[in-house]
């Protein structure tokens, strides 16, 4: 008996340190992720006046002070980095509420994008921007109306699916089709009647996804907004699995999982707003990410919430860097790019039907 | 633990399925409740364990009314283990058992080495020690109860609520999971289809039929012929073995 536990002992710190490892390498890949990504760019510039910019202003070296502004200090610290920090909190917030939704549905299929709740975001926000709706909110009323475009979607959602009877995936996924069918029927709408050129110019470039309207200021609200949210879901992994199992299981197991579904779907949308409002739509992030993790790591919640979150961001920032380079002299949108690489995922898992939350199979 | 239940009543629109039942279960006591199809064993039991809520009456565990309780401090009281369910995901054994700590844990609490200990003492209980490391939905029907099994008892209860939980088993499989629970020294409540099981195993049995119970004593009070024809209509004959161990022949 002795024995047994001892190996069981051995085998548990054996399975944490594994997680750990590859924690800390997801994190420093990021890190590296971040400092690569700063090198490209149109602007032709050397790596030594990238890093000296971006070291005068994180440690203020007096012998860097040369570069404290001009050309070279703007370009690095008021273009591309921002960009790559936006890059960085949407993917992670992407990540993390495609993780959410997917507990919250019990569907390894849901995802912002697919459920519609990024076109309900899309909506809210073309009905700030053109029609000047929600302006009580100030200056983030864009980002303010997206979030609440996104809840009344997830909301809707939910409800259509489960008409009738339980959602299933079938059900889910028609939902969020239809529903993210009206909501762009309702914005293009607002956007032809509104019939100003550069602001449909501005939306259409908005619907395919960029992350080129980076500035400080947002990357101000996205980041501190998707780590906060992050780290939330992650302290909830418990009622997270819990989901899993269903509502009658979970009581048995002392969580009653009503009011925290609400909860959770609440948080989800405000970072998916805010995702939206930041970077236009970008799809698929939220279920290609967790896909690969779940392979790889199974579906413990505990595990699946931070390595989501720490790939996810490191994915979008290379999209990105993608982007910039792949075509010559212009920018791909981000949000094409990402579907031409998520959809044929999505596909696959729809017709692998034997896809249980991971596949360990 | 006790639990009893006090003038159960619940109905489905007009049609009433539970007619006012009053049962109880004496602390370490294993009792079986039986009937035939649409009874409404299932329903007693998931107002017993807080699935349902009765229209009328109460449940109560060790003296405290359920629907006073909070949900994590009933599942501190009592374990469940339903029917056979398939599951869309993929999660670890181990991980699997470990959500049974969660009625035990703080909003932020950790999972610490203790709950991991419990976890494999359960494992090693229902024989499925060496079983941690693998993927719950690629084990059979029978090692998958066992390890729902393990998991009511990572919640360390002192009661336990069986609701048909060998439904689809094979016969070994059926057997097992009945002995390994007859070991626990704790108070059980089971629905049972099989009359045999329910004669080997229930200290008491009540029958059920059409909401409202026909009968209750030890097996051998309530398993008679004349009970079986009136409540399933099928002849039986009750036999003896050498171990003096009830079998029920069905004619």
């Amino acid at each position: 008996m002795k024995k047994a536990a001892a190996s069981d002992k051995k085998s548990s710190i054996l399975r944490t340190s594994l997680f750990v490892l590859v924690l800390a390498g997801l994190f420093v890949f990021l890190i590296f992720s971040i400092l690569t990504a700063v090198t490209f760019g149109n602007a032709d510039l050397s790596l030594k006046e990238v890093y000296s910019v971006i070291a005068y202003k994180l440690f203020h070296i007096k012998s860097l002070s040369s570069y404290g502004e001009g050309a070279v200090h703007d370009v690095v610290w008021l273009i591309r980095l921002p960009r790559v920090l936006l890059a960085l909190g949407v993917g992670m917030a992407l990540s993390v509420c495609g993780v959410v939704m997917q507990a919250i549905v019990q569907n390894p299929l849901a995802d912002p994008y697919v459920l519609g709740v990024s076109s309900g975001a899309s909506l809210g926000a073309t009905l700030a921007l053109m029609a000047g709706i929600g302006s009580i909110f100030g200056s983030n009323s864009v980002g303010v109306m997206a979030f609440i475009g996104a809840l009344i979607t997830s909301f809707a959602v939910l409800a259509v699916a489960n008409m009738g009877g339980k959602a299933t995936s079938g059900k889910l996924i028609l939902a969020g089709m239809a529903i993210s069918s009206v909501c762009s029927a309702f914005s293009n709408f607002v956007i032809y009647i509104t019939n100003d050129k550069n602001a449909s110019a501005e939306i259409v470039r908005w619907t395919m996804g960029s992350l080129g309207g980076a500035s400080w200021e947002r990357v101000m609200i996205m980041l501190p907004l998707t780590i906060a949210c992050a780290l939330i879901f992650w302290t909830q992994y418990r009622n997270l699995n819990l989901m899993l199992l269903g509502d009658d299981v979970s009581i048995t197991l002392g969580t009653d999982l009503h009011r925290i579904r609400t909860v959770y779907l609440i948080l989800a949308s405000v970072l998916v707003g805010f995702a939206v409002y930041s970077a236009g739509m970008i799809g698929f992030v939220g279920l290609v990410i967790p896909h690969i993790i779940r392979i790889l790591f199974g579906t413990d919640h505990k595990k699946l919430i931070p390595l989501s979150a720490l790939l996810g961001a490191s994915f979008l920032i290379w999209c990105d860097v993608l982007c910039r380079i792949i075509l010559k002299n212009s920018e791909m949108p981000i949000g094409v790019l990402v579907s031409i690489i998520g959809a044929p995922c999505f596909i696959y898992l729809l017709v692998r039907k034997s896809y249980g939350f991971g596949g360990a199979k | 633990m006790k639990i009893c239940t006090e003038d159960i009543r619940v109905s489905f629109q007009a049609h009433e399925i539970l007619k006012g039942i009053s049962i109880d279960a004496k602390d370490k006591e294993f009792v079986g409740i039986i009937g035939p199809n649409g009874s409404g064993k299932s329903t007693l039991l998931k107002c017993i364990y807080r699935i349902l809520r009765p229209d009328r009456g109460a449940v109560y565990l060790g003296g405290e009314e359920l629907q006073s309780m909070s949900v994590k401090s009933s599942a501190k009281k009592m374990a469940v283990v339903a029917q056979h369910n398939y599951y869309n995901f993929d999660f670890s054994v181990r991980e699997v058992v470990l959500m049974g700590r969660s009625p035990h844990k703080k909003t932020l609490e950790r999972d610490n080495a203790r709950d991991y200990e419990i976890v494999e003492e359960a494992l090693r209980t229902v024989q499925m020690g060496e079983f941690g490391d693998r993927i719950f939905s690629t084990l059979s029907g029978g090692e998958q109860q066992r390890v729902i099994l393990a998991r009511a008892l990572a919640q360390q209860t002192p009661a336990l609520i069986l609701d048909e939980p060998t439904n689809h088993l094979d016969i070994t499989h059926q057997l097992l999971l009945m002995e390994l629970v007859k070991k626990l020294d704790v108070t059980v409540i089971s629905a049972i289809h099989d009359l045999n099981i329910a004669a080997a195993y229930c200290d008491r049995i009540y029958v059920l039929k059409d909401g409202q119970l026909e009968g209750c004593g030890t097996p051998k009070e309530v398993l008679t012929p004349e009970m079986i024809r009136r409540i399933y209509k099928v002849n039986a004959e009750i036999a003896y073995d050498s171990k003096g161990k009830m079998h029920i022949l069905f004619l």
